[in-house]
């Protein structure tokens, strides 16, 4: 009873406790803060959906009682003739029940059903992307930083150059050149048009096919911000202290690489976390240009149609996607820095 | 008379800047270290201790370089050897260093007993980790730290536990030679006293044949080794033992720099103490002549033409002036030099 209990005075009190106790209280926070936000702010956008709705759905209704009517009857059904505090109540109720609403756009289908259909294609395509730009980026930064004159002075002003053109810009680059000039690769789309979704090989090597673009315009930026950071903290790590001593101890070139990688490496897991956000606005917009049928597209399209649950839906779901990715990446942090452990004593 | 343990020959390094000049940062210096000795190193900032120390390593690389001399470490001259072997063969054999920033320099991500295991199979030892902790543990409570140290990261040591730690894990291997640049210039004055206590131990147990102590407190120095030796420019001005070379320097520099110590007794703040005007020379082009001649104030034309040899004197000790010793001392007739213009 006594060791089980000072047990867990060691486990409440330990440094790395306390930093997951408030990374977690982070993250609930800002989870909060995003429900809020995305709440809120579809409701702030220009313009009458029900409207567009109505445009669409009845054209060529000339009787305004009747159009009234049916406007009336959308109100009702969408819950917007409530009050906004009492909207969003229920909105967090539907919430908890995986329940995002029905789209305007596509009525009646649910919300949950077209993100849910349009989740695989983005995660698929942005979370290998996104690793492997960063590995990449690591190692090319981590070589350059160590042979200073040959290949630094190529990757150094090539890195600058790709890390400065925006997401979009180098997805129309490769649109151009390897889609349209040379034809090497599809223009659009996650598959091919003349298929179905269908488990066949065809149709894998269709999707593989139409995944190379877009996968490349996301790796190539990620390589090019990571590298340059990668660069700069492989030669601050290089010249520190303790290279210095451990080279003096006798330890041999090869172990002092791996301490310097190791420990230029941890900044750009903060990096990573605090420009993933970023990296996967760039991504979405690759999506919309490549014509990918992930969220990227789909968002575009609720924007176009004034699509409020959509929308919101789609933000809510990619600003926890964001937020579960920086979590874990924080996570990580506090297990591969012990200096983190001992901050939280201070 | 006792064993050599270091001799030093006519050793020449320099630093070649970003710009393709060359800095001569230590100037032919030569001296030797007997078993069971201490030999201190002390001078102004930029002097060339530090690099003195760097080069006593063997073991060079950018923006250090080798020029010429000898370096012979019980008997074994090292300056000839290849690079790996040196890493191999000698440092942390044969010669050690205890680094001026200590506080930095355990990597921050390894535990301490990680980095032993990573020094000892660097050396091409065979023991297994379990053998590599005892030994560890082992050394770690003969100098009285504690040896859960050894499972902790050196963000959890204060910074005199971080001192001694380095210091323990510098002599692991029982090094012939410590060389200790400022081991405790960051520290207050109750770790200094261990760390201090500690680098003794290390003599007393025979860990260390001989050290090198660079710092640039002369008290400090006086408290820590037998023998003193005062760099200028890149050169010894000056050697001898602690008390010839604290109560009885005869070199102008040397004379200077004692007369700087600051000593806490009754009236201390009413006496004017003496600094030495001027810069050290640029060791770009290194002066012609006496490199002190600039700031000498007993300086002649002849000091700032003639190149002065270092010359051995009565009893072991040796200085580098143009001026031959009875005439030095009948130039410090008041006890004390005095550098301020009036």
């Amino acid at each position: 009873m006594d060791e089980s209990r000072s047990t867990y005075k060691k486990i409440v009190h330990s440094g790395y406790f306390k930093y997951y106790r408030k990374k977690t209280l982070w993250f609930l926070a800002t989870l909060v803060a995003a429900v809020i936000l995305n709440f809120v702010l579809p409701r702030l956008m220009p313009g009458d959906p029900l409207a567009a709705i109505m445009a669409r759905l009845a054209p060529g209704i000339q009787d305004t009682e009747a159009l009234r009517r049916i406007y009336e009857h959308y109100m009702v059904q969408f819950g917007l003739d409530r009050p906004v505090i009492q909207q969003f109540f229920i909105y967090v109720g539907n919430l908890f029940r995986g329940d995002l609403g029905l789209s305007f756009s596509r009525f009646p289908r649910p919300v949950s059903e077209i993100i849910m259909s349009a989740m695989p294609w983005t995660i698929g395509l942005q979370l290998p992307a996104i690793i492997v730009g960063w590995f990449i980026g690591n190692i090319l930064g981590a070589i350059a930083a160590y042979s200073r004159n040959g290949f630094d002075r190529v990757l150094m002003p090539t890195a600058l150059f790709v890390s400065g053109i925006p997401a979009f810009g180098m997805a129309i680059i490769l649109l151009t050149v390897f889609g349209l000039n040379l034809g090497w690769f599809p223009i659009a789309g996650g598959y091919g048009i003349h298929l179905l979704p269908h488990l066949s090989w065809q149709f894998i090597g269709s999707i593989i096919y139409h995944y190379h673009l877009p996968f490349m315009s996301i790796v190539l930026i990620a390589i090019g911000g990571q590298a340059l950071g990668m660069r700069s903290m492989s030669i601050y790590e290089l010249n520190a202290d303790y290279v210095r001593y451990s080279r003096f101890m006798g330890i041999k070139d090869r172990t002092i690489v791996r301490y310097i990688f190791r420990n230029a490496m941890l900044p750009q897991v903060t990096g990573l976390a605090l420009s993933i956000g970023t990296m996967m606005g760039g991504a979405l917009v690759a999506e919309i240009i490549f014509g990918y049928p992930g969220l990227g597209t789909t968002l575009l399209r609720a924007i176009r149609e004034g699509d409020y649950p959509l929308i919101s839906g789609i933000t809510l779901v990619i600003t926890i996607m964001v937020l579960i990715a920086v979590f874990l990446l924080e996570i990580i942090y506090g297990l591969i820095d012990p200096r983190v452990k001992a901050a939280q004593f201070e | 008379m006792n064993k050599t343990i270091l001799e030093v020959n006519g050793l020449s390094t320099k630093y070649i800047t970003r710009f393709r000049e060359d800095v001569y940062a230590v100037r032919n210096v030569s001296f030797k270290v007997e078993e069971g000795h201490s030999l201190g190193i002390a001078g102004e900032s930029g002097c060339g201790k530090s690099t003195l120390a760097l080069s006593l390593m063997g073991y060079y690389f950018a923006p250090l370089h080798y020029i010429s001399g000898d370096i012979i470490i019980n008997g074994k001259n090292i300056s000839g050897l290849k690079p790996d072997q040196v890493r191999k063969n000698v440092l942390g054999t044969e010669i050690a260093y205890i680094p001026q920033a200590a506080m930095n320099a355990l990597n921050p991500t390894r535990k301490v007993i990680r980095f032993i295991e990573d020094v000892m199979y660097a050396h091409g030892s065979k023991m297994s980790k379990k053998e590599i902790y005892d030994l560890a543990r082992e050394r770690f409570e003969i100098l009285n730290l504690p040896a859960d140290t050894l499972h902790k990261f050196s963000v959890e040591l204060s910074g005199g536990m971080k001192q001694r730690t380095v210091i323990a894990i510098s002599t692991i291997l029982s090094p012939k030679v410590l060389i200790a640049d400022e081991p405790s210039s960051a520290l207050d004055v109750s770790s200094q006293k261990m760390v201090i206590k500690m680098l003794h131990d290390l003599m007393d147990l025979g860990f260390i044949k001989a050290m090198l102590f660079i710092t640039h407190e002369l008290p400090l120095l006086y408290n820590v080794t037998d023998d003193i030796m005062v760099m200028y420019a890149g050169q010894i001005v000056e050697k001898g033992s602690k008390d010839q070379m604290i109560f009885d320097p005869i070199h102008p520099y040397s004379k200077g720099l004692m007369g700087s110590i600051l000593v806490p007794e009754d009236g201390t703040r009413n006496i004017k103490l003496t600094a030495i005007p001027g810069t050290p020379p640029n060791l770009k082009n290194p002066p012609t002549g006496c490199s002190f001649a600039e700031r000498c104030k007993y300086a002649t034309s002849r000091c700032k033409v003639y190149d002065v040899e270092y010359t051995e004197l009565e009893g072991g000790r040796g200085s580098r002036c143009l001026k031959p010793e009875h005439e030095l001392r009948g130039l410090y007739d008041d006890g004390k030099v005095d550098f301020s213009n009036e």
